[in-house]
């Protein structure tokens, strides 16, 4: 079942092209990484999909909406998450309130102004199995901002998962984080999609041993057009491919 | 992890004991209740007005402390509770109940457009803005003399709070005695209003939207319709400790919308810390009362304010409760 | 018709002084990013000083002539001692929230009405009859113009001149500009900030004194007048947009004019037009006439 779709999408910063006719599909239960060199328009490209920024041409699609109609919030009701490259938090906010906010939204209690937030224990319950599951459940009282590099991008993750969308489109979410931890949060990632329910996953991402190791699909960028979109054996077959995005055949 | 662990985390107080952050306020309440007994007529009429200011900045509190918007025309709710007042003290309404309601009618009325307009923008741009509209109705006060009576301002008869009889009792009585316990009774029911407002699913929202709007907006967060509810809220504060604050005055007048006052009210509440919950109730007592011993010993008495403000805002930005609270963090 | 010209006279009077004052602001929001509340009281300062120089000036029977410099240099005085030391002061909040920098500049308003108090008194003060010194420009039609308006608009298109070609033809100018769009990157080439920042702080109290001491022969000093001045200071550049020069002239005129003609025509209006453009220009163009995005 097709989920999100793009149409001949094509986005213009003045005289730039970004993105130059880009048409994709993803369905149900793809884990899909989307790679490319510096500049091939792959940030751009997840911007347009996530309603962050409006194309100049062509349509995207959201389980059957268009969403140059929608914004970021009307598009987390109807299911669609997404993290940032760069580290995107509440700095005073603790762990435990960052995935409250999400959660909050998922249950629809956002305007629940009288009722004391602490007696919610449905709030509460998502808020500890959601950090259970990125592995920061030992961290829940932390101010974000005292949190570590990698930390804080597993919370930015961690609060996208819980407000258990059916896609999530995380953009570089191992980027700035040690080799040993990226490992653990792609596990974690991987964990946490099949318990919350996720249906389809879109990562940007650099680290080819990840995208190797973990996509059920790769989208190849270069200079604002799809290189290649296939099976990972696939893309590895594809010589010029790996010659642009990797440097080497 | 049990409700009661859990309790005890949220509030970031899982240290036993009682804290100098816990008892000012305790101690705060009970100072006020007993105020009209252990100090003349003229403080607890000080106190009465600082009750005023301190609803008003609760509610301006709401606006810059959780949801990082500094508004620099608060004055103009207190504006709107005062003229309220003289309106309708002026037609032989002088139920007390009846003028604040009205007042937080017409705040309502007057919050929501302006707000609509105002919370699309952010820092410095919502500031001017609100100074924008506070000075429009100062103008509007100030110049439409027969409606408003102009730079003489209107008088504001003593109401009087319903199933009170104050027959036969006279205004410093009145105002040390029944109703300076009424006043004191709003205060204890509008701070425990703002108490579950900002502990609630609501009040975490718009800190979220303080701290990081655009990801408030991603995780679900209507950025723009709770900015608008706070503003209004903050706006029935405000008119509501402005028909408070302008019955011992007696007079409604147009320099209330100054924008000189606006900045007054956010100097009061940094000085009471507007990190923390009780700060604005703090600040507020702490400058009328400054204010008034300054100014029985010099006239240069905002000199002496400005001195203050800008060490405030230098070496101790979150106010007398952040210097008694160590925790940078925002705390209940 | 007469009325027209002096719309026109006293309008484009009242913009050519609020311009020095917005070019002032725009300024250090430029390149400091900083809104500085306290360009009124700076005003306000120019003018009470240039009433003490010019009252000494006149003691001493100094020709007319003179008095024009006499007020311009109290201004630039002023603003060689004012401007360093507060900018001092600021610098311990040029890495904060600009609610805290907003604050410290208002707190500065309390502390410099006083110091008007203490020095000059409360009640306002007038230099006599110095305006009427200029003479005035006849027109025909038993319609004239007082020369010292006149004088004040050249003089302000004097220093805009300048201005604009010390931004774009001298280095420091140059460097100003560097700094104001990318203050970061100048510090890694070596540009000193700190002085950057002190000399352009100066430059915004100077623009703002001597407007204030222009302003003195034609209007009285009072303690008021500060204040005042930053609503519409502010209106000016709302509607100009923040950071714009050119948006500065523009919003200087409208509110000049606007204000010179509700005076004439529409008294209850005079500060409810204003404060009704700004709110229109801000929910229409929020960036200002001429501004960049905000």
């Amino acid at each position: 079942m097709t989920i999100l779709q793009a149409a001949e999408v094509r986005k213009f910063y003045g005289a730039f092209c970004a993105l130059d006719g880009v048409s994709l599909v993803i369905g149900e239960g793809e884990h899909v990484s989307i790679i490319g060199p510096n500049g091939a328009g792959k940030t751009t490209l997840v911007n347009v999909l996530t309603g962050l920024l409006r194309p100049s041409a062509g349509t995207v699609t959201f389980k059957g909406h268009d969403i140059a109609r929608l914004d970021p919030l009307r598009l987390s009701r109807l299911g669609m998450a997404r993290s940032f490259q760069l580290v995107n938090i509440f700095p005073q906010l603790s762990v435990r309130e960052t995935i409250a906010v999400a959660a909050i939204s998922r249950l629809g209690m956002g305007g629940r102004a009288f009722a004391a937030l602490r007696k919610n224990r449905l709030v509460w319950e998502i808020v500890e199995r959601v950090a259970g599951l990125f592995g920061l459940a030992g961290k829940l009282e932390q101010p974000t901002r005292s949190l570590s590099q990698g930390d804080k991008k597993l919370l930015d993750v961690a609060s996208a998962f819980a407000l258990s969308p059916e896609i999530i489109l995380l953009d570089e979410p191992t980027s700035g984080v040690s080799t040993a931890e990226k490992t653990t949060i792609m596990q974690v990632l991987a964990r946490a999609a099949k318990e919350t329910g996720i249906k389809a996953i879109i990562q940007v991402e650099h680290d080819m041993d990840i995208v190797f190791g973990y996509s059920s699909r790769i989208i190849a960028v270069h200079n604002g057009k799809i290189l290649a979109d296939g099976s990972p054996a696939m893309i590895r077959a594809r010589k010029d491919v790996m010659a642009i995005v990797v440097g080497r055949p | 992890m049990s409700v009661a662990s859990l309790n005890a985390s949220l509030t970031g107080s899982t240290r036993h004991g009682v804290r100098p952050v816990h008892v000012v306020p305790l101690l705060g309440l009970l100072i006020i209740a007993a105020f009209p007994y252990i100090a003349g007529p003229h403080y607890a009429i000080l106190m009465f007005s600082a009750m005023g200011f301190a609803i008003a900045l609760m509610g301006l509190n709401l606006l810059f402390g959780f949801t990082g918007l500094l508004s620099f025309g608060h004055a103009m709710f207190l504006a709107i509770g005062a003229y309220t007042a003289a309106y309708l003290t002026s037609a032989k309404i002088m139920a007390l109940e009846a003028i604040l309601l009205t007042a937080a009618g017409v705040a309502i009325v007057v919050a929501v457009p302006i707000g609509l307009l105002c919370i699309r923008y952010v820092k410095i741009y919502f500031s001017m803005l609100t100074l924008a509209f506070s000075m429009l109705l100062y103008s509007f006060l100030f110049k439409f003399y027969p409606i408003t009576g102009g730079d003489e301002g209107l008088r504001i008869k003593l109401p009087t709070p319903l199933l009170f009889d104050l027959s036969g009792l006279d205004t410093v009585t009145i105002l040390t005695g029944p109703m300076y316990f009424y006043v004191f009774g709003m205060l204890i029911a509008l701070t425990f209003l703002m108490w579950r407002l900002t502990h609630s699913a609501f009040g975490l929202g718009l800190r979220a939207i303080r701290e990081n709007e655009q990801k408030a907006r991603y995780l679900g967060v209507n950025v723009q319709r709770y900015r608008l509810v706070a503003f209004v809220i903050a706006g029935v504060y405000g008119a509501l400790g402005g028909v408070i604050v302008a019955i011992p005055v007696g007079l409604a007048e147009p320099s209330i919308a100054y924008w000189v006052q606006s900045g007054n009210l956010v100097f009061m509440l940094l000085l009471g810390g507007y990190t923390n919950f009780f700060g604005p109730v703090l600040g507020a007592i702490l400058f009328i009362f400054f204010q008034d011993q300054l100014m029985s010993y010099t006239e240069y008495w905002r000199l002496t304010f400005g001195v203050l403000l800008a060490v405030i805002v230098i070496f101790f930005p979150n106010g007398l409760m952040g210097v008694l609270d160590h925790r940078r963090v925002w705390s209940t | 018709m007469l009325w027209g010209v002096n719309i026109l006279i006293s309008g484009v009077f009242n913009a050519a002084v609020l311009f020095l004052i917005a070019a002032g602001l725009q300024i250090v929001f430029g390149v400091q990013k900083i809104v500085n509340l306290a360009c009124g009281s700076f005003y306000a300062l120019g003018a009470y000083f240039g009433i003490t120089a010019l009252a000494w000036a006149v003691k001493l029977q100094l020709p007319v002539a003179t008095f024009i410099p006499i007020l311009i240099t109290s201004g630039l005085l002023l603003a060689a001692v004012l401007g360093p030391t507060v900018e001092r002061l600021l610098r311990f909040v040029y890495h904060r929230d600009e609610h805290f920098q907003l604050l410290l500049t208002f707190a500065l308003v309390l502390i410099f009405e006083d110091i008007i108090r203490i020095f000059w008194g409360a009640s306002p003060l007038q230099s006599n009859n110095v305006y009427f010194a200029f003479g005035e420009l006849p027109l025909g039609h038993n319609v004239a113009v007082p020369n010292y308006n006149l004088i004040v608009i050249g003089i302000a298109l004097a220093i805009s001149l300048g201005f604009g070609w010390f931004l774009q033809a001298t280095r420091f100018g140059k460097i100003v500009r560097a700094t104001a769009e990318n203050a970061a990157m100048c510090e890694a080439l070596c540009i000193d900030l700190s002085k950057v920042y002190v000399a352009v702080f100066t430059l915004g109290v100077a623009l703002g004194t001597v407007g204030g001491a222009l302003v003195v022969p034609a209007a009285a000093a009072s303690l008021d007048m500060g204040v005042e001045l930053i609503v519409d200071a502010f209106a000016v550049v709302i509607i100009g947009g923040l950071g714009s020069m050119p948006g500065a002239l523009v919003g200087a005129l409208v509110v000049g004019l606007t204000r010179a003609a509700a005076i004439w025509l529409y008294p209850e209006f005079e500060m409810l037009a204003i404060y009704v453009i700004v709110i229109a220009v801000l929910i229409l163009r929020p960036r200002g006439l001429l501004g960049k995005s905000a």
